[in-house]
C-alpha cells in the first residue's frame, strides 16, 4: 500500500529517493529521450536540447509553485494570468526607463501580490480555491490587458533577452527547484505542507497552523509565477498581455504527471521537474516528426490521461 | 415474525456478535438495550439485511431473509431508521420519501405522490408540506420523515435505532402513539435507546446485549431498571484495571460555565495535576465538543483556566503551545496522516523543537521518535512503516506518542480504547497510569462505563450539553453514572 508514494519521513532527508512508482515517471523521461535520441538527428545537438530547456523552463518553475499548492490539496488556476500581467508590468517599467532590475523586481512583486491576495481570501473568506483563482486568473487577466489597452510593449533594454538564454533559464530553474526541495523536505514548513494535504483536520489538532500554510502556498505559487511571467518576458521581448494563457494548465499537467495527488499530501518536486520536461521533451519530439498541430493536442491528451491512469492503476 | 438464530459475526478478529437468538413478533414492542458496543448496531444490521452474518440465519416469518441487500429486506417488509440521517437535504420530502422508488414512468406523477406523503405525514400527526425542502426541516423535523419514510414501506417490521434522540417531549408522545396503533395493526417493532425510562414506557419485552451476546430476554414487567443497568454493564471491574496510586495536586484545567450551544450548553469540571476525569455520559451529550473546545478546536464563552490562569485559545496550536492536547476519538479522520510515515506521525505536533535556523535536524527527530515509539510502546515495523497500516492499538499509542512527545500539563483523551483490542488496551491504561504519576492531569472522555469505573479518579457526567453531577471514585457506580446520563436519579 503506497508504494509509491513520495512521503516526507527520515529517510527523506538523507536525499532523493523516489521509490516504487515513483520511478515511472524517470524512467519515462529516459525512454521517451532515448528513443528521440535514436529515431531523430536532430534532437540530441545542442541547439535543440537548448530549445527545449528554454522553452519548458518557465512551466517547470510554474510547476514548482503549483506543486506546493496542489500537496495541500489546493489549486490555483491563475498562474498564467500572472505570467500575462507580471510579464506586462516588468516591461512597461523597464520601457519607461528604470533598467532591468528594477523591472525584474516589479514581475516579481506583481506575481507575490496576487498569491498573497489569492491566499488571503482563500483562507479568510473560505472560498474554494479553485473560485478564488478562477476569478483572480478573470481579474489578473483582465488587468493585464487594461494596462496598456492590449497593446504590446517593446523596446526593452538590450540586456534583458539574456535573463531567458538557456544558461540563465537552467539556473534560475534549477536554482528554484532546490529551493523548493530544501523548503519541502528539511523544514518544519515542508513537512507541515504535506500534512495539511495529507489530513487537514488532523494537522489543525496536532497544532500545525492550517490558515497560515495555506496563505503561503499561494502566496509562494504567485512568487514562482511572476518569474515565470519575467522570463516569458524576456524570451518574447516584450510585454506581451495575452502571454501564459493557458500555462496554468501546463503548469498542473507537469504536477500531475510527475505523480503529485491532486487529493494533496503525496508527490515530489523531482517528480514535477520530470513531469514538466517529459511533456515539454514529448511536444519537442512531435515537432521534430512534424506532426501536425491539431494531432498534437490528440496525442498530448491521451498520453495525459495514461500517465494519471497509470498511477491510479499502480495504486489500487 | 422476524427471527434471528445464532447470528455470529465478526470484524478483523473482533467477535461483535456470537450466537445471538432474537425475535420479534407481530405486534410487539420489542426493545434492545446494551452498552456502546454491545453489537446492538451490528445486530440490526444483520436484521435489516446490510450485513451479511458469519454463521446462523435471519427469518421473515418462514422465509430466510436475503442478506447484503437491504433493498431486498425492505420490499419484503422489514424497514429500518438508522441513527445517522439518510435523508437528501436538497430534495423535498415527498422526493425523499419515495427515492428510489418513484411512481411514474419517465414522468414523475408528482401530485400523486404529494397526496401520499401528505396521508402518511398526517398519520404520524406531523403537518408538513410534502413540497418542502429537507434542508428547512428541523432536526426533529427531519427524524419524523425519517420514521414516515419507513412505514411508507408498508412495513411489516420497523427498526427504530435511537429515534427520539432528537425529538422533544410531545413529538415524543406523538411518536409512542402512533408505534402503539400501528402495533395494533400487527406491526413489529424492534426498538433501540439508551433512555431506559421510555422502554419502561412502552417495550413489550426487553433484551439485553452484552460483548455480543444475549444476556437475557425478558417481559417488561419483569425486570427493573437496576437488574437491566446490571444486565448491560456485566461483569466485574477489579482486575483489568491498574491499581491508581498517583495523589492529586495543584488544578491544573478548570471549565466553568464552557458553552458553544448547539453542541454544549454549560460544562463546569475541573481537573488536577495527576488526576483522571473520566467524562461520561451518552453520545450526544456533549463530550467531544466539550473536550474540542478545551484545546481552541471550537468556540466557546464562559472561563477556561490551566494552572489557575484564565486563557482563550484561537486554535489547537495555542493550546498545544500552552502545555494541553486533545487526542481525538477519531483516529482515521482527525488523528492519523496515512500517507506519512510511523516516525513524521509520531514528531508532527512538535516539528519546530527539532528545527535550528529553520532547519531541520533529521537526526534529532529520528532520536526522538524512536525514544517516543518506545516510551508508548508503538509496534512498528520502524520508524517509515506507513501510519495507516498500523494496528488499531498502535495507532492509539502513536497518538499518545505524537501529543505526549513534549511534557503536557493537560491532556484530552477521547475513546482512548475505541476499536482497541484487550492487550493494547491494557498497555494504554498502564501507560496512562505513569503519566498521571509523573503529574499529567487527564480528561477522559469515554462511554465505555467499564473504563469510566476502572480508570477515573472522579467521575463527571453530562447529559443533553450540560455537566450534571460528579462522583469520586468511591461512589461512582454504573448504576449511578446511567442514573445521572439518562436523568432518571
Amino acid at each position: 500500500m503506497n508504494k509509491g508514494s513520495r512521503v516526507p519521513g527520515f529517510r527523506g532527508f538523507r536525499g532523493f529517493r523516489v521509490p516504487g512508482f515513483g520511478y515511472a515517471i524517470f524512467v519515462a523521461l529516459l525512454v521517451e529521450c532515448a528513443v528521440l535520441a535514436v529515431a531523430t538527428d536532430a534532437f540530441l545537438t545542442p541547439a535543440n536540447l537548448g530549445n527545449v530547456l528554454r522553452q519548458n523552463a518557465f512551466t517547470a518553475i510554474l510547476a514548482a509553485g503549483m506543486t506546493f499548492v496542489i500537496l495541500t490539496a489546493g489549486i490555483d488556476l491563475s498562474v498564467g494570468s500572472v505570467v500575462g500581467l507580471s510579464g506586462m508590468v516588468c516591461a512597461s517599467v523597464m520601457a519607461a526607463g528604470s533598467g532591468v532590475p528594477a523591472g525584474v523586481a516589479s514581475g516579481l512583486v506583481v506575481g507575490l501580490a496576487v498569491g498573497v491576495l489569492n491566499g488571503a481570501a482563500i483562507t479568510t473568506l473560505r472560498v474554494p480555491a479553485f473560485v478564488v483563482t478562477l476569478a483572480t486568473m478573470l481579474i489578473v487577466r483582465g488587468a493585464a490587458y487594461k494596462l496598456t489597452d492590449a497593446r504590446t510593449v517593446s523596446g526593452l533594454p538590450a540586456g534583458f533577452g539574456a535573463l531567458s538564454s538557456s544558461f540563465a533559464s537552467a539556473t534560475l530553474m534549477i536554482g528554484i527547484f532546490v529551493a523548493a526541495w530544501l523548503l519541502l523536505m528539511r523544514t518544519p514548513f515542508g513537512r507541515h505542507v504535506y500534512a495539511v494535504g495529507g489530513n487537514a483536520e488532523a494537522a489543525w489538532l496536532s497544532g500545525v497552523r492550517v490558515a497560515r500554510v495555506q496563505f503561503a502556498v499561494y502566496t509562494l505559487c504567485g512568487l514562482t509565477a511572476g518569474a515565470a511571467g519575467v522570463l516569458v518576458a524576456s524570451r518574447l521581448n516584450a510585454g506581451y498581455p495575452r502571454a501564459g494563457e493557458f500555462y496554468e494548465l501546463d503548469a498542473i499537467a507537469a504536477v500531475v504527471v510527475g505523480g503529485t495527488s491532486l487529493f494533496g499530501g503525496r508527490g515530489s518536486i523531482w517528480g514535477t521537474l520530470a513531469g514538466a520536461f517529459f511533456i515539454g521533451v514529448l511536444n519537442n519530439g512531435l515537432n521534430l516528426f512534424r506532426v501536425s498541430p491539431y494531432d498534437q493536442l490528440i496525442v498530448k491528451g491521451v498520453v495525459l490521461l495514461a500517465a494519471a491512469s497509470l498511477d491510479r492503476w499502480r495504486r489500487a | 415474525m422476524l427471527t434471528a438464530a445464532g447470528v455470529s459475526k465478526s470484524f478483523g478478529g473482533v467477535h461483535a456478535l456470537s450466537g445471538v437468538d432474537f425475535a420479534v413478533n407481530a405486534g410487539e414492542i420489542h426493545a434492545l438495550v446494551g452498552e456502546n458496543g454491545a453489537g446492538k448496531s451490528t445486530l440490526i444490521k444483520i436484521l435489516s439485511g446490510a450485513l451479511v452474518p458469519d454463521t446462523g440465519v435471519v427469518r421473515l416469518g418462514q422465509a430466510r431473509l436475503p442478506s447484503g441487500d437491504p433493498p431486498a429486506a425492505r420490499r419484503l417488509g422489514v424497514s429500518c431508521v438508522h441513527q445517522e440521517f439518510t435523508l437528501v437535504a436538497g430534495l423535498s420530502v415527498a422526493d425523499n420519501i419515495f427515492l428510489g422508488r418513484e411512481r411514474g414512468r419517465g414522468w414523475l406523477r408528482r401530485r400523486e405522490m404529494n397526496r401520499a406523503v401528505d396521508a402518511h405525514l398526517a398519520d404520524l400527526g406531523v403537518t408538513i408540506p410534502a413540497g418542502t425542502l429537507v434542508q428547512d426541516l428541523s432536526v426533529a423535523q427531519q427524524q419524523l420523515v425519517e420514521i414516515a419514510r419507513a412505514l411508507a414501506d408498508d412495513a411489516r417490521v420497523l427498526i427504530l435505532d435511537e429515534p427520539t434522540a432528537s425529538l422533544a417531549d410531545p413529538e415524543i408522545d406523538r411518536l409512542f402513539a402512533v408505534l402503539q396503533r400501528l402495533c395494533g395493526q400487527g406491526l413489529g417493532v424492534i426498538y433501540i435507546s439508551h433512555r431506559l425510562e421510555e422502554i419502561f414506557r412502552i417495550a413489550d419485552r426487553v433484551t439485553v446485549l452484552r460483548d455480543g451476546r444475549v444476556v437475557s430476554t425478558s417481559p417488561r414487567q419483569e425486570v427493573t431498571r437496576a437488574e437491566l443497568i446490571t444486565r448491560m454493564v456485566g461483569r466485574d471491574l477489579s482486575e483489568e484495571y491498574p491499581a491508581r496510586t498517583a495523589t492529586p495536586g495543584e488544578t491544573v484545567l478548570e471549565l466553568e460555565h464552557l458553552s458553544s450551544p448547539p453542541r454544549f450548553a454549560d460544562a463546569t469540571l475541573s481537573v488536577r495535576a495527576g488526576e483522571i476525569v473520566g467524562l461520561a455520559g451518552l453520545v450526544g451529550a456533549g463530550r467531544t465538543s466539550t473536550g474540542l473546545a478545551v484545546i481552541g478546536a471550537l468556540r466557546a464563552s464562559g472561563t477556561l483556566r490551566v494552572r489557575g490562569q484564565a486563557v482563550t485559545f484561537s486554535s489547537p496550536s495555542a493550546a498545544i503551545r500552552a502545555g494541553l492536547a486533545y487526542v481525538t476519538e477519531d483516529r482515521k479522520a482527525r488523528g492519523l496522516f496515512p500517507l506519512m510515515d510511523t516516525g513524521a506521525n509520531i514528531t508532527v505536533a512538535f516539528l519546530r523543537a527539532f528545527a535550528h535556523g529553520g532547519w531541520l535536524s533529521a537526526a534529532e527527530e529520528r532520536l526522538a521518535a524512536e525514544s517516543a515509539a518506545r516510551d508508548y510502546d508503538v509496534r512498528a515495523s520502524g520508524l517509515d512503516q506507513p501510519a495507516a497500516t498500523l494496528s488499531g492499538g498502535n495507532q492509539q499509542k502513536l497518538l499518545l506518542a505524537r501529543y505526549l512527545l513534549k511534557p503536557r500539563s493537560v491532556i484530552v483523551l477521547d475513546e482512548p480504547t475505541r476499536g482497541v483490542d484487550v492487550g493494547a488496551r491494557a498497555e494504554i491504561y498502564r501507560i496512562v497510569n505513569r503519566l498521571t504519576e509523573h503529574g499529567l492531569g487527564v480528561l477522559m472522555i469515554s462511554s465505555d462505563l467499564n473504563e469510566v469505573l476502572g480508570m477515573s479518579d472522579r467521575v463527571v457526567v453530562m447529559r443533553d450539553g450540560r455537566t450534571v453531577g460528579e462522583l469520586a471514585r468511591g461512589q461512582a457506580s454504573a448504576e449511578r453514572v446511567m442514573a445521572m446520563a439518562t436523568g432518571t436519579a
